[in-house]
């Protein structure tokens, strides 16, 4: 015990003095990060032979920090512009942007930052605290586990479609259908596909979120003249908005810490991932709140839980990588090809062999969060006045530079069309009171589901029981009903004390 | 007259039922023989987004028959659409996906821009439209093309660029 702690203290120190590659790295995250199209994992592709020509330790801090900021620059233009940088920043503009809209957005991107950097800061001394007890965390989540935390995700409709229950449904459901699109994944049978090959690996991501989020909002913001809404604070040009931002985060530090461990957990759990986590933390968050009314107009909380979980799924896609040799997601799949370059063999004995690199990884990540806290803060305050910028401007630019964003997944000029298409459905739906987010939460979610849904049913020869087989998947049913109907609960009974009073 | 203002117009409302409607009748189509994997989560999920529809268009009717809404599109589609420059963006937009194959990224971006600035702008400062249309365009094709080798749709001017760069 004594000799780890000497190590971490070590390894702390030593990553330290590697903040010349931190501080760079972390603004090149937070660029690729709020591009959509432009993920961590795609520039480390990019730069691959740089990261192979350093040596093992700076090209572990320069992936893990990209990795890190990025995630946090998604937020960015989800919270000004209402476009998300990547899928796992979808549910962060619910209450970003009308906090943008109401000249708020300093204030938003300083309690964005600070949750992110808090709940990274903290998920990644949790994962080190607990990794043996966390890695064994993903060996227990089966298929009908996985179905019912995807439940946890997709009830998110439920939650935001409050306003009109069956508009939201239909969103939702839409949603659902659409990612449904492709080859099956037993027979690989082409369902709904149009005729276009190009639809046959299914609805990319990417063009989905270009369309519904960036070019929708892009055709609506014209209406104004700039997207600070009439009445909303004008831009004070201080520091006041980013003290108050970093006030109402840290008085929410409760908030945080377990928003952030919901994205640890779920980050442990191979393909489960960032957009899941932050729908399951804005949907809890939304159910265990005295003010549920107020998601969705702006609320704090409603900030802090995505950008918390979605930051807390960063640390946690790092211990079955390190424990195990099971890359989390795309970008830990990338990190395990270039520690394998450089002969590093993962499992628990990493962490005696070589145990600079096991833990060295976990405290790039720190110190990245810790930096990243002093360096992108005062930021908030200039970036903040985009939503300042006239929209005859802002307008055409959001949608060539998104448009094309949704071309360099796959190179195809298809997908291009298709955020187009994307984008007319959202204009339509925003329009007519439909939410994107409801159709987006069922493309993200549709494919998952089904995949797991179908392995759940093969096991069990088609027994639709199977569902309520497993004790963890019966307590997570419990958890999921609980959520369900405890916001109904509180609704009602502040319903009777004001009757009361 | 001033009713029919506050009345409710579901024809923009029906838009997306309807499509939803007629998209799941097409999946179903196209699983009707497939083998049960390919079709069970799709029926499932189909059979809840039809019942919806079905239960919002019926609601959608007795609005109707109420008189408290008219089948109207103005929530959707108006005349301000043509003041905004909205059509003329969405006509600009097309044009960028499609000419974009062929011009490249860094012309296209700069056509698009233009063009779609001085619609919105209503004509006002064209100059000044230009310059931050040539900025913007020559930023993105610094930053993604030369500086990260992204890959974005080439054309003329990217193939001109990198032969001059090539060759000092």
């Amino acid at each position: 015990m004594g000799e780890t702690f000497a190590i971490l203290i070590e390894v702390f120190f030593e990553t330290l003095t590697f903040w010349w590659v931190i501080i760079p790295t972390i603004f090149l995250g937070l660029i690729v990060g709020g591009i959509p199209g432009f993920s961590a994992a795609n520039t480390i592709i990019i730069l691959m032979p740089l990261t192979l020509a350093m040596t093992l330790q700076t090209g572990l801090i320069f992936m893990v920090t990209l990795y890190c900021s990025s995630r946090m620059g998604a937020g960015i233009p989800a919270i000004l512009v209402n476009i998300p940088g990547t899928a796992g920043a979808a549910a962060t503009p619910l209450d970003g942007y009308p906090m943008a809209k109401q000249g708020k957005g300093q204030q938003a991107l300083a309690i964005s930052f600070v949750s992110s950097s808090i709940g990274g800061l903290l998920t990644t001394i949790i994962a080190l605290a607990t990794m043996p007890i966390l890695a064994r965390v993903g060996f227990y989540m089966h298929s009908v586990e996985m179905i019912v935390v995807m439940l946890f995700g997709i009830s998110l409709i439920a939650s935001i479609a409050s306003k009109d229950m069956l508009k939201g449904l239909i969103a939702g459901f839409l949603g659902l259908m659409i990612g449904s699109i492709g080859t099956d994944v037993v027979y690989a049978t082409p369902r709904a596909t149009f005729g276009f090959l190009e639809f046959y690996d299914g609805v990319p991501l990417i063009p989905a979120l270009v369309g519904l989020f960036a070019v929708s909002e892009a055709f609506i913001i014209i209406e104004k003249k700039v997207i600070v809404a009439r009445g909303g604070e004008v831009a004070s040009g201080n520091w006041d908005s980013t003290f108050e931002g970093v006030r109402i985060a840290l008085s929410r530090w409760w908030h945080i810490i377990w928003t952030s461990i919901i994205g640890l957990v779920i980050g442990v759990i191979p393909g489960a991932g960032a957009s899941i986590a932050s729908f399951v933390a804005y949907q809890q968050s939304r159910s265990f709140s005295k003010t549920p009314e107020l998601y969705g107009t702006g609320h704090p909380e409603g900030l802090i839980a995505p950008e918390s979980a979605n930051n807390g799924v960063t640390s946690g896609t790092l211990v079955p990588l390190l424990v195990l040799g099971i890359p989390g997601g795309a970008t830990a799949a990338i990190m395990l090809v270039v520690m394998q370059f450089h002969g590093v063999s993962f499992g628990p004995s990493l962490f005696e062999n070589q145990p600079k690199v096991g833990y060295g990884m976990f405290m790039a990540m720190a110190v990245a969060y810790f930096l990243m806290l002093f360096t992108i803060l005062p930021l908030s305050r200039y970036m903040s006045r985009v939503t300042t910028i006239p929209t005859i401007y802002l307008a055409p630019m959001i949608i060539s530079f998104t448009l094309v964003g949704g071309f360099v997944p796959r190179e195809y000029m298809f997908d291009m069309y298709l955020a187009l298409g994307f984008g007319v459905l959202g204009y339509i739906a925003r329009r007519t009171n439909y939410h994107v987010a409801a159709i987006l939460i069922g493309i993200i979610l549709g494919p998952l589901l089904e995949r797991y849904f179908l392995l759940a049913l093969k096991k069990s020869d088609g027994d639709i029981l199977t569902l309520f087989s497993s004790n963890l998947g019966n307590v997570l049913w419990v958890g999921l009903v609980l959520s369900l109907i405890s916001p109904i609960f509180f609704n009602w009974r502040r319903k009777q004390q004001g009757v009361a009073k | 007259m001033d009713n029919n203002k506050t009345q409710r117009q579901l024809g923009g409302e029906l838009v997306i039922p309807v499509l939803a409607v007629v998209f799941t009748l097409y999946f179903f189509s196209s699983i009707w023989n497939s083998p049960w994997t390919a079709q069970v989560s799709a029926f499932a999920v189909g059979g809840i987004l039809l019942l919806v529809c079905g239960i919002f268009i019926i609601r959608c009717g007795i609005w109707l028959r109420r008189g408290e809404a008219s089948l109207g599109f103005s929530n959707l589609f108006s005349r301000e659409d043509l003041h905004t420059g909205r059509i003329g963006l969405l006509v600009t937009t097309i044009g960028f996906c499609v000419l974009i194959e062929q011009l490249g990224f860094t012309l296209t971006t700069f056509l698009f821009l233009s063009i779609s600035m001085i619609i919105l702008a209503k004509g006002k400062r064209p100059v000044f439209i230009a310059m931050v249309s040539a900025i913007m365009a020559l930023g993105g094709w610094a930053v993604f093309i030369w500086a990260f080798d992204t890959r974005f749709p080439r054309g003329w001017f990217e193939t001109t660029m990198k032969a001059v760069l090539a060759n000092g």
